[in-house]
């Protein structure tokens, strides 16, 4: 995909994803690269991505796993001379891409992170049987029985631990007030969305 | 001590470094009356303690020689050292000004013969090499200093080696008693040259200046490359002693960035420039300089110096702030990494020795000025509200030192623009 | 003029007693330096020492004071006595201090502390305390050569002190370049938005003020005279020659911006590819709407090349314009991206820069820029096409630096960030070649030189050119970094961008800092003191007339231009430009200039008052003559630190090693010394000379020695000529150790004996 150099998709980040508007105001120090803990396994570096945003590279920036890659140290954020938001621009970038469809199929965060909120809206708790075992399985039947074995020990250990309850398969915890907890996230949707000029998902 | 004699025709320079000796000797040279107070023992400030200057790699103790001799024979400029300005009252044209003058332990006697600093055992940390290196407690602040007078270190007074130098003394000049004095005078105008200081370097916690002893600040690279410094003027290393010879260069450090200094202190990248041809003159090919910077300021003619660097096979030049430094706890070599920004090339590259290109902030950054001072949001002086007090030289804006003779200069004239004004409303 | 009475002290304190036979010493003094008055003092620069000095002065007679005790750059202020003249031996940085220690030098410390005596006797028997001038200038008024910003700035600075001021402007109206602009960059916190130029309400002001005289339509036909006693001949529009007495000079002519035409690889010439001054006229013409193209257009993308034929091959351009940067340009164009995003958020804004050189607090209007909008890219751009008038719009070919890939940007506009181009006058290089050129009669030198007349913008009749020398891209700067208004015509100082590329703030600081030295220009010369870096000093050359040849030496070496030629082609020497640094003394071969206290004498007694041993006494002894502001100092603190070195050599201190004349060195020679050691500032591109050209002047000069050594019958090695800087403290130590050394190997000097 060919640069650009005009503002338009500039100007729709800055639309529509969080904290987009610092976008603009990077100088290519590359500080935040060079501070990232799992830097190399990203493509395109967030001082990067953000020459990319300002040279129109949409369709390469929006289909790019790299941001998916962020796991929230915020050493970018201490570290950067211009005091942007990068741990939430990359988020705010990931998210915007997801809604949009564009984000990489199969890339394992963007998979963790829906299975981790699916599980986690149905009732308020997290629950972390059913949320291992949607992990083990999200590649077919076999697969998932490999991955649980392996896990074994593991699996074990944690319930000798009382960390986890077999009995989870069962419906599980809930909070006192799920019908509650939909409302609230359902609302929460509403207002992110209305603030990000979009009407639904 | 008596007061000098100041009236509201005197202009009061506040700095005894190149800028504040510049502005008090243009001024004094047209024939007005100039006190200039240095708070330090010696005269010469900052670019006393450089090796070479950029971009023509003289040395500048030549020019202070000149600014020496300017000042010796000069009847209508008057110095104070060791002094530094308390308080500021009253308006433009007529100030009243309270100096506070530390005790030297040494009065006007001393012909600089060094007996005192024979005789003393006691060390302190010798403050012209930024603490690398230590300097009896009675000393010659550097070869260069004015007055050419010995110091006796405070913390020597009142214990038997303070004596020691005391009974050394061939001239009755060193003097235990001396007390702290305050005294107020009376000027005109005055002009804030008072210079900057070095960023403090620990605050850049990632690039581990106080943990790692091959980093070290460009301040003190100069002090290591100075034939009058510690080392002799040898490229080496602070943990092992060993010739460093492949040498980094980080940019910006504590400039341009919000988190410490958020303007750009302009000197820094020619200072690099400058140290990357230290490393050459001492190793030759074998040596090796690499610059990690984010853009390389080298302002009007300034671009051939850096044309010149970048054409010697013995630099190269990162685009990259470095993100941080460890320890190769083997060797002490300092590891750097980071990112070059040009096509994204990710870096982990181990160097002798690491030079901070540290910033510049005001000396006076946490000092109480006068209530009428402006200042920017970096504690640059703009002047005074009432135009009766200008900044001067690095103290008004981060400046090399040809720009802050300049600016200084030109507040030597302002100054005398509010004397003027003074001598013709009396005369009127 | 009263009796003469030579009076010697001599300080026994620091050690000088302890290492010295003080009553021999005043031996010396009373028997060989014939002095009147001998006396020392165990603490001479105390105040009772100095009391018997003045004492004597006042009640003796005692009229000249030879003060041996520590050097000359120590305790200055105590050994001042302005009615007298005074000479000092350096007996304790130059002798006790660099000696070694022991009893076994015992002999030949006493020998240099006694020849140093002898030295400083015979150089008071030949000084006289400068009066100064005595037909000193008159003028106190400055003219200012320039009516934009600078030329503005320096005229207020200089009337506010008040001085009057004389302000010459070519064209019909206060202002320059500035008065293009539709604002300029901010130069106080919060340093965010551009702001009004303010050139007009300094135009009146300038205009209103009672000291200040404006010339307009004028330029400057003729300029005549020296600092105190210019006198200007203004050529007015209708023709008629006005005059004006002015006593300095502030040159503040700016710049012309680089030739757009010229950047045809980056599109210049095509309509809508315009430099800065372009855009600023599109900007002003919009008047706050928005900015359109030439042909109507209204300008929706704009991509500002920075560095354009700026920055040789490193910046943008094919490396054939302008070698340095301009500085200014980085801060001009984000202004100017913030004339669309001000007028119109939604225009596209690229700049496309190499390094971004925002000094200082220019951070934060980078910040600011960046927050409306205006994208900053890191790129090389390779060319601009597309920007003739009537196509739609110019294609902006560069590569990425950062993505690391050539890509394509159109825009409605390109602006090209080109440098600025010093109005600095005629480049007397070329001056002087024409000139020589056409004195041979080749008529198209004729021709040139009357062009060169007309690019001149003082026009000088000083005999070295009609400009001031330009130091490098034809800017009329200063080569040193500690003394940014060194000029080599004094009384007159570049300011603004007529001496360096630099923006709006820096120029009226820096006309601020020229208007300052041309007062001091005028003190100076109406009191009759040499400028900067001789401050204070009064004497002046006199040239004894009836001695010299003709020969022109002095005119063309000096580095000042201070000697012209009066109707009889002898040196007329213009005291108010000198800077006495003696370099027409050393120059003369006839040895008829002389300085009050610095002359071939001075020099020449010390030189034949040391007593030089015979060949078997295996006493070698050097003559070293040091700059006395680099190599002597570096002596001095080889002493302070004490370093040793060999007790063989006796060191003079000259005012610039340009000074030297080579009588000194054959007298030398023949009186049996065995080497000589010329020690001064590096020469060349970097020169550290503070007299320009004196040391260049030495070494050349000494590159011809050879001739004179052979007819002596002596060796090349016997005379040495070193670039000596003042931090080499201990590399002159070695250096005069390896040299005694190496002269010992060689042997007596056989001229020892005939002297």
């Amino acid at each position: 995909m060919t640069a650009t150099y005009k503002n338009d998709f500039l100007k729709e980040v800055e639309a529509n994803v969080e904290d987009g508007q610092w976008v603009k105001m990077c100088m290519q120090c590359g500080v935040c690269a060079g501070s990232c803990p799992l830097g190399p396994h990203w493509q395109h570096s967030p001082q990067k991505i953000f020459m990319m945003i300002r040279a129109g590279k949409r369709e390469e920036v929006l289909t790019s796993d790299s941001m998916w890659m962020c796991t929230s140290c915020y050493n970018c954020i201490v570290r950067c001379p211009r005091k942007l938001p990068i741990t939430h621009i990359m988020h705010g970038l990931a998210n915007y891409a997801h809604r949009l469809g564009l984000a990489p199929k199969g890339q394992p965060t963007r998979e963790i992170a829906k299975l981790f909120w699916d599980n986690i809206v149905k009732t308020g708790r997290v629950n972390e049987l059913k949320f291992s075992l949607a992990m083990y399985f999200k590649d077919g039947f076999g697969q998932g029985v490999k991955n649980a074995m392996a896990m074994q020990g593991i699996g074990l250990g944690l319930m000798k631990a009382k960390r986890l309850n077999p009995m989870e398969m069962l419906g599980g915890h809930t909070c006192k007030d799920k019908g509650g907890i939909h409302k609230m996230i359902a609302k929460a949707r509403e207002i992110e969305d209305r603030r990000k000029g979009l009407s639904g998902h | 001590m008596t007061a000098p004699i100041a009236t509201n025709q005197t202009i009061l320079v506040v700095g005894g470094g190149i800028s504040g000796m510049t502005a008090a000797l243009e001024a004094a040279e047209c024939g007005k009356q100039v006190l200039l107070v240095e708070k330090t023992p010696t005269l010469g400030g900052r670019t006393a303690q450089l090796y070479r200057y950029f971009p023509k790699m003289c040395h500048p103790t030549c020019g202070m020689e000149i600014n020496l001799k300017r000042i010796r024979g000069n009847p209508n400029l008057r110095t104070m050292t060791m002094t530094q300005v308390v308080a500021v009252s009253g308006s433009r044209g007529d100030y009243k000004v309270t100096l506070k003058v530390s005790p030297r332990y040494v009065n006007e006697n001393c012909t600089a013969c060094g007996k005192c600093g024979e005789a003393v055992s006691a060390e302190v940390a010798d403050a012209y090499n930024y603490g690398l290196s230590k300097v009896r407690a009675a000393y010659l602040p550097h070869v260069m200093a004015y007055p050419q007078r010995y110091v006796i270190d405070a913390s020597i007074v009142g214990t038997p080696e303070g004596e020691k130098a005391k009974a050394a003394c061939p001239v009755n000049a060193v003097d235990l008693d001396m007390k702290e004095e305050t005294i107020e005078i009376n000027v005109g105008a005055v002009v804030w040259a008072t210079g900057w200081r070095p960023f403090d370097a620990n605050k850049i916690q990632p690039y581990g200046y106080d943990r790692i002893a091959n980093v070290i600040t460009s301040v003190e690279f100069e002090r290591l490359a100075d034939p009058h410094g510690p080392t002799g003027g040898k490229l080496l290393r602070p943990s092992d002693g060993n010739p460093a010879k492949n040498v980094a260069f980080i940019q910006c450090a504590g400039s341009r960035d919000e988190n410490y200094l958020r303007h750009c202190s302009r000197i820094c990248c020619m200072a690099s420039l400058k140290q990357t041809q230290y490393v050459r003159e001492a190793w030759g090919d074998a040596g090796k300089s690499t610059i990690y910077y984010i853009d390389i300021r080298a302002i009007d003619r300034f671009e051939d110096f850096y044309a010149n660097v970048w054409k010697d096979s013995t630099v190269s030049f990162v685009k990259s702030k470095v993100a941080r430094i460890a320890e190769n706890e083997a060797n002490g070599n300092p590891v750097l990494h980071g990112v070059d920004t040009e096509g994204y090339h990710r870096y982990a590259t181990e160097h002798d020795l690491v030079v901070l290109a540290v910033g510049m902030e005001p000396e006076v950054t946490g000092v109480k000025l006068p209530a009428d001072i402006v200042m920017d949001s970096s504690n640059f002086i703009e002047g005074s509200k009432d135009g009766g007090m200008f900044g001067a030289g690095a103290a008004s804006s981060p400046l090399d030192v040809n720009r802050a003779v300049q600016s200084a200069t030109a507040a030597s004239l302002k100054a005398i623009q509010v004397i003027h004004k003074n001598a013709s409303t009396e005369a009127a | 003029m009263a009796d003469i009475k030579y009076a010697a002290y001599i300080c026994s304190g620091c050690g000088i007693g302890d290492k010295l036979d003080v009553d021999a010493l005043e031996k010396v003094a009373t028997k060989e330096g014939k002095m009147a008055v001998v006396k020392s003092h165990p603490f001479l620069c105390s105040t009772e020492g100095v009391d018997l000095i003045k004492n004597d002065i006042a009640n003796d007679g005692v009229t000249h004071v030879m003060i041996a005790a520590c050097s000359r750059r120590a305790k200055a202020e105590a050994f001042t006595f302005p009615d007298n003249a005074v000479s000092r031996a350096n007996l304790r940085e130059g002798v006790i201090w660099v000696v070694a220690e022991g009893s076994e030098h015992d002999e030949v410390r006493q020998e240099m502390a006694e020849d140093y005596i002898r030295m400083g006797c015979a150089e008071i028997k030949k000084m006289t305390q400068p009066a100064g001038n005595p037909n000193k200038a008159q003028s106190k008024r400055i003219m200012v050569v320039g009516g934009g910003m600078s030329g503005m700035t320096a005229a207020l600075a200089a009337a506010d002190a008040g001085y009057e001021v004389v302000l010459i402007e070519k064209t019909a109206k206060l202002g320059g370049f500035a008065s293009n602009l539709l604002k300029r960059v901010p130069f106080n916190a919060p340093y965010a938005e551009a702001q009004p130029t303010g050139v007009e309400e300094l135009a009146s002001k300038v205009s209103g003020h009672a000291k200040i005289k404006v010339h307009l339509n004028s330029t400057l036909s003729e300029t005549a005279g020296a600092p105190g006693r210019f006198i200007a001949k203004i050529a007015q529009e209708s023709g008629a020659i006005a005059e004006e007495t002015v006593g300095a000079i502030v040159q503040a002519t700016g710049f012309t911006p680089y030739d757009i035409n010229k950047l045809t690889e980056l599109g210049g010439g095509q309509a809508n590819v315009v430099d800065q001054a372009g855009l600023e006229a599109l900007a002003k013409a919009a008047n706050s709407g928005a900015i359109k193209r030439a042909d109507g257009k209204e300008v929706k993308s704009v991509v500002f090349v920075q560095c354009a034929g700026q920055r040789g091959s490193g910046g943008n351009g094919n490396g054939q314009h302008l070698e340095y940067c301009s500085g200014h340009c980085c801060a001009t164009s984000i202004k100017q991206a913030t004339y669309f995003k001000d007028a119109n958020p939604d225009v596209d804004t690229i700049v496309m820069y190499l390094d971004l050189r925002v000094p200082g607090m220019g951070e934060d209007f980078y910040r600011s820029a960046q927050e409306k909008g205006v994208i900053f890219t890191k790129a090389k751009v390779n060319g601009v096409s597309g920007g003739l008038s009537g196509e739609m719009s110019c294609k902006v070919n560069f590569k990425d630096l950062i993505l690391d890939e050539e890509a394509t940007v159109d825009a409605d506009l390109v602006v090209l960030a080109t440098g600025q181009v010093a109005n600095a006058g005629v480049n007397l290089d070329e001056w002087t070649a024409t000139v020589t050129a056409a004195e041979s009669g080749d008529a198209a030198a004729v021709q040139r030189k009357s062009e060169l007349q007309k690019i001149s913008v003082l026009n000088l009749n000083y005999r070295q050119g009609p400009d001031v020398p330009q130091f490098k891209y034809g800017f009329a700067d200063s080569h040193f970094i500690c003394f940014p208004y060194e000029t080599r015509r004094t009384g007159i100082y570049a300011a603004g961008p007529a001496r360096r590329p630099m923006d709006m703030f820096q120029a009226m600081e820096d006309a601020t800092g020229a208007a300052m030295k041309a007062i001091q220009a005028v003190e100076n010369a109406t009191h009759g003191r040499a400028a900067h870096p001789r401050a204070w000093d009064l004497s002046f050359p006199k040239a004894r007339l009836e001695g010299c040849t003709q020969c022109k030496r002095c005119t063309v070496e000096c580095p000042f231009g201070a000697i012209d030629e009066d109707e009889r082609r002898f040196p007329l020497f213009n005291e108010e430009r000198c800077r006495r640094c003696g370099t027409c003394m050393g120059a003369c071969p006839v040895r008829v200039i002389s300085f009050e206290n610095y002359s071939c004498d001075t020099v020449g007694m010390q030189i034949k008052a040391v007593n030089v041993p015979d060949e078997f006494e295996e006493k070698p002894r050097v003559l070293i003559l040091a700059c006395e502001n680099d190599a002597y100092p570096a002596l001095d603190m080889a002493g302070i630190q004490r370093l040793t070195y060999s007790a063989f050599v006796r060191a003079i201190p000259v005012r610039c090693l340009g000074s030297a004349n080579t009588i000194w060195i054959t007298d030398a020679l023949n009186q049996g010394y065995d080497g000589v050691m010329m020690m001064g500032c590096k020469k060349g591109d970097d020169y550290q000379c503070h007299f320009v050209k004196g040391s260049e002047m030495a070494y050349y000069r000494m590159s011809k020695i050879d001739d004179t050594l052979k007819q002596l019958g002596l060796e090349p090695e016997r005379v040495q000529t070193h670039e000596v800087a003042i931090t080499d403290n201990a590399r002159v130590a070695r250096m005069i150790d390896e040299y005694v050394a190496q002269l010992t190997e060689l042997g007596p000097s056989p001229m020892k004996g005939f002297g």
